[in-house]
């Protein structure tokens, strides 16, 4: 029993970063139509940028964590103004599978080889935030870096809840996901929007990637990993819905601690990934996928 | 009138001339072929013929996926899982059975395309996103079952004794270049068969399937075994090309099979232009030579890929075949050395677009005998169409309740009603798109409430969409053309011998001239009116002789003289066929058909003809206003 206490609290940490990227995944898709298949990457900018600032630069560490999520923010910016403009405001609007995960795609590799020429090869992780041994209830144990990422991935889905349900700017942001034309013509700037939540979820993504890293460690090619498990639960919520994505997120980090503890250590991952197929394959339409081909 | 049908089957005839003289898909082949040859000859021995050698193994891979990721849009990662099945499957052979790779590759190929088969008619089931991302799961079950099997070699990889070059006692040199060149030979023809089906009537087809399922679907394509077929075919070139990998590289290393594989496949492939084979053999050559260039892009390949890829789409979403193409096209008039494309010349006669319709009399003649035998007995007692109590509920909301109808061989009836009263469900449950809850569909004795849209259309079910559903990309002809091919039954390997697209388009000349539209035939449809664009339509569902022609709103968008000339097409094909139009001009309704349906929250609540519908009360109530 303590053994899925325990399992349970690791399935539920994880699945709480999975479930944050999968929000951030699926809440541009709605404003874009664009899958961000580099949010994860500026999760390992985040964690290694941190490492690199602190740890051989020797900043302190709120100045490191600072400089890196601005140059993180920046970056995204410059990205949005100058490639997502020319692909998606330019005379010759491309859409199709190209602009869905072409670009993005590219950013992602693009992205690893840059961190790879500053950060090298090996594993590092961002400082702790909250230094101790892991805290103890009964025979259940608390990781503290865990309960950092359950503590930012209430507040930042609670603040991401808040706005989407009782903002102006949340009402738009659903017009725009609903429909970009329709949107625009009410007076929408749907270009906007998607720069703001591009730039925000980056930022996002990379303060999940601090406070998580001193739990796994990071490489440069750590963020595709993420990317593809937040791209896998947001597509269980069918890529527009960041309630179900959330949910999604959870329920793999839950089923993948789950295996790992009881089925297998070695092959859990194999195993998930045949049930989420598996998933899929049984009901396309309920989870989600139908309409998220023809939407 | 008969002059223009015969001229444009005279261009049919030149067109057919034209395309055997060089026979299809010849020149992407001799291409690869000769560059190859030569390559291997000169540079076979040292380093640069090394990498050359290996961009062909990773280009007959490609190639493929040309056909299936980039023409046909059935995004699948299972080009990685099946290298990986090519290269371990020689390996193994070759290591414990002692086999030479030559004859290791058939029975893998065959092992693959089996397996194939088999992962295939679970996977691609599913469309979309769906299958991109029930896919996406294969290179990561692989890895993880190749790390941790020691059979295969694990992470550290497997070795193999033998060469791709058949003779153990032949010196390194001559087993280096005779190896390049047996790939190379492989090579062209996985060129030569990927550019035979794109240039076929069933390129066309899987042309209409990447853009649109469900148009590709109700213009009859059998879209579940395309999608098996393109499958299969993707993973045995993909198999193919691990064995060729396995055998020139005499080593399998894991990171063949993990998802970065995958991923640095599809960047060659959008690199070189997605729907362009010899474009995807450029990128897997432009890769593999950024890799071997220098060290510093080797360490930082990542950066380089990132970069190129994006500046690549940006200036041309079809990669750098599509940048070639239209610098080609660029260049052509500059230099004043080729004529016009007739495209263009058809474009500059065009721009005052005369009426579509010079003369519709010629509907009114017989059309040409329908297919006897798909259809059974045609008895005129007989109704063509009988819709027998059919519901149709979404969730709890019921949108069809108890309807009950029935056609007979000719004329034109139309089915009117408010916003949300279910004609556009009662039209896909005819057409076969939605399932009715309950009740039947029966077509001439027949039925067909089961069976699916594409073999409703070759039963001679054939229908427009409310909005236009037309292919962009495309000229108006292969609009046309790709309701009138005989392919449906074909599988994919027998267009590699023969294409019958050349019939396919001289029966889509005949009915635009039939419409009077043959002069709009080389245009691109998204070029044209909607007006235009709405008449291409109309000639697709005619093209096929249909026996049943189901109309979504033909009239909407188009001007009070547009539609009277729409009328007069209507009233003309009404004697030949049975049309079966939704409709919201009530005028247009009771001036061209001769029965009235009115539905009304799921239910047919008016049924009569133009003079009853005119003066019925139930009519006025709800669809005039009071």
């Amino acid at each position: 029993m303590m053994k899925f206490g325990n399992l349970l609290i690791a399935g539920i940490t994880t699945g709480a970063i999975y479930a944050m990227f999968a929000v951030c995944v699926s809440v541009w898709y709605r404003v874009s139509n664009i899958l961000n298949l580099a949010v994860g990457d500026f999760a390992m900018v985040g964690a290694l940028g941190v490492d690199n600032l602190y740890r051989v630069k020797g900043l302190p560490l709120p100045v490191a964590i600072v400089c890196t999520l601005l140059v993180v923010a920046a970056f995204a910016y410059v990205y949005d103004q100058i490639v997502l403009r020319i692909a998606q405001d330019g005379p010759q609007r491309m859409d199709g599978i190209v602009v869905t995960f072409f670009f993005t795609f590219a950013l992602s590799f693009f992205i690893d080889g840059v961190a790879k020429m500053l950060f090298g090869t090996d594993v590092h992780a961002a400082p702790a935030l909250w230094n101790g041994a892991s805290l103890s209830l009964g025979s259940l144990h608390f990781e503290r870096a865990g309960l950092l990422v359950l503590a930012c991935a209430v507040i930042i889905g609670g603040a991401f809840w808040v706005y989407i349900r009782f903002t102006l700017g949340g009402k738009a942001l659903e017009a725009s996901g609903e429909n970009s034309v329709g949107a625009r013509i009410v007076g929408i700037d749907t270009r906007r929007y998607r720069r703001l939540i591009f730039v925000g979820t980056a930022v996002i993504a990379a303060v999940f990637g601090i406070v998580e890293s001193p739990l796994t460690g990071f490489t440069y090619l750590s963020g595709a990993t993420i990317s593809l498990t937040g791209f896998l639960a947001a597509a269980y919520g069918g890529f527009r819905k960041p309630g179900r994505a959330l949910l999604a997120g959870l329920f793999i980090g839950v089923l993948e601690a789950m295996l790992g503890g009881y089925v297998s250590a070695e092959y859990g991952d194999t195993v998930l990934y045949a049930i989420l197929a598996a998933l899929v394959l049984a009901w396309p339409r309920q989870l989600g996928f139908e309409s998220a081909v023809s939407g | 009138m008969n002059g223009l049908v015969e001229s444009s089957r005279r261009s049919a005839q030149r067109s057919a001339l034209v395309a055997s003289r060089v026979p299809r898909g010849l020149t992407p082949t001799a291409l690869v072929a000769v560059v190859g040859v030569v390559f291997v000859l000169i540079w076979g021995q040292q380093y640069a013929g090394s990498v050359f050698v290996l961009a062909a193994c990773y280009a007959i891979v490609t190639a493929g996926m040309a056909v299936q990721i980039g023409f046909s849009q059935q995004i699948a990662f299972s080009q990685s899982v099946f290298m990986g099945v090519g290269a371990y499957g020689v390996a193994m052979l070759n290591t414990h059975y002692n086999m030479p790779v030559l004859i290791a590759t058939p029975i893998v190929l065959v092992g693959s395309a089996l397996l194939a088969i088999l992962l295939g008619s679970v996977v691609t089931r599913a469309s979309g996103l769906a299958l991109a991302v029930a896919t996406l799961m294969l290179p990561l079950i692989a890895v993880g079952y190749v790390s941790g099997t020691g059979f295969l070699g694990g992470a550290v990889g497997a070795p193999l004794p033998g060469t791709l070059w058949p003779s153990s006692s032949a010196s390194t040199s001559v087993a280096l270049v005779g190896g390049g060149l047996i790939v190379i030979a492989l090579l062209a023809l996985a060129v030569f068969i990927a550019a035979r089906i794109l240039t076929s009537d069933i390129g066309l087809e899987l042309f209409v399937l990447g853009v649109d399922e469900r148009t590709a679907a109700a213009l009859g394509v059998r879209t579940p075994r395309r999608k098996l077929e393109l499958f299969t075919l993707g993973c045995v070139f993909a198999a193919l090309g691990g064995a060729m990998y396995a055998g020139t590289q005499q080593f399998v290393p894991e990171t063949l099979v993990d998802p970065t594989a995958e991923l640095a496949l599809l960047i060659m492939l959008f690199i070189g232009g997605r729907r362009s084979v010899i474009g995807a053999v450029v990128g897997a050559l432009v890769i593999q030579y950024l890799q071997g260039a220098s060290n510093w892009v080797s360490v930082n390949i990542l950066v380089v890929e990132g970069l190129l890829l994006t500046v690549v789409l940006l200036v041309d979403p079809e990669g750098l075949a599509g940048i070639v193409t239209t610098g080609i096209a660029w260049l052509r008039p500059r230099l004043g050395a080729a004529p016009a494309e007739p495209t263009e010349a058809a474009e500059v006669a065009e721009v005052a677009e005369p009426a579509v319709l010079a003369e519709p009399g010629v509907l009114a003649e017989p059309a040409e005998p329908a297919d006897e035998g798909r259809l059974g007995a045609r008895d005129p007692q007989t109704a063509l169409l009988e819709i027998r109590s059919v519901f149709k509920e979404y969730g709890g909301l019921s949108v069809l309740e108890d309807v009950t109808l029935t056609l007979p061989e000719r004329g034109l009836f139309a089915l009117c009603g408010p916003n949300g009263a279910g004609k556009s469900t009662l039209l896909n449950v005819i057409g076969g798109s939605v399932p009715p809850s309950r009740g039947q569909v029966i077509l001439s004795g027949a039925d067909i409430t089961r069976r699916p849209p594409h073999e409703r259309f070759h039963l001679g079910v054939s229908r427009t969409f409310q909005s236009v559903h037309l292919i962009k990309g495309r000229t108006v002809l292969d609009n046309v053309a790709v309701a009138c091919l005989a392919s449906h039954k074909a599988s994919i390997t027998t267009r590699i011998a023969r294409s019958r697209l050349d019939q396919a388009r001289a029966q889509a000349s005949r009915a635009l001239a039939d419409l009077g539209m043959e002069h709009l035939a080389g245009r691109e449809v998204s070029s044209l009116t909607l007006e235009a664009q709405r008449m291409v339509e109309l000639a697709r569902a005619l093209a096929p002789n249909p026996r049943l022609l189901l109309l979504d709103e033909p009239a909407s968008g188009l001007s009070q003289e547009q539609r009277q000339r729409l009328a007069v097409v209507l009233a003309a094909l009404a004697r030949r066929t049975c049309v079966f139009l939704v409709e919201h001009d009530l005028t247009l309704v009771a001036q061209v058909s001769e029965r009235i349906f009115v539905l009304s929250a799921g239910r047919v609540v008016f049924d009569g003809g133009p003079d009853d519908f005119r003066s019925s009360p139930v009519v006025n109530s709800l669809l005039v206003g009071s």
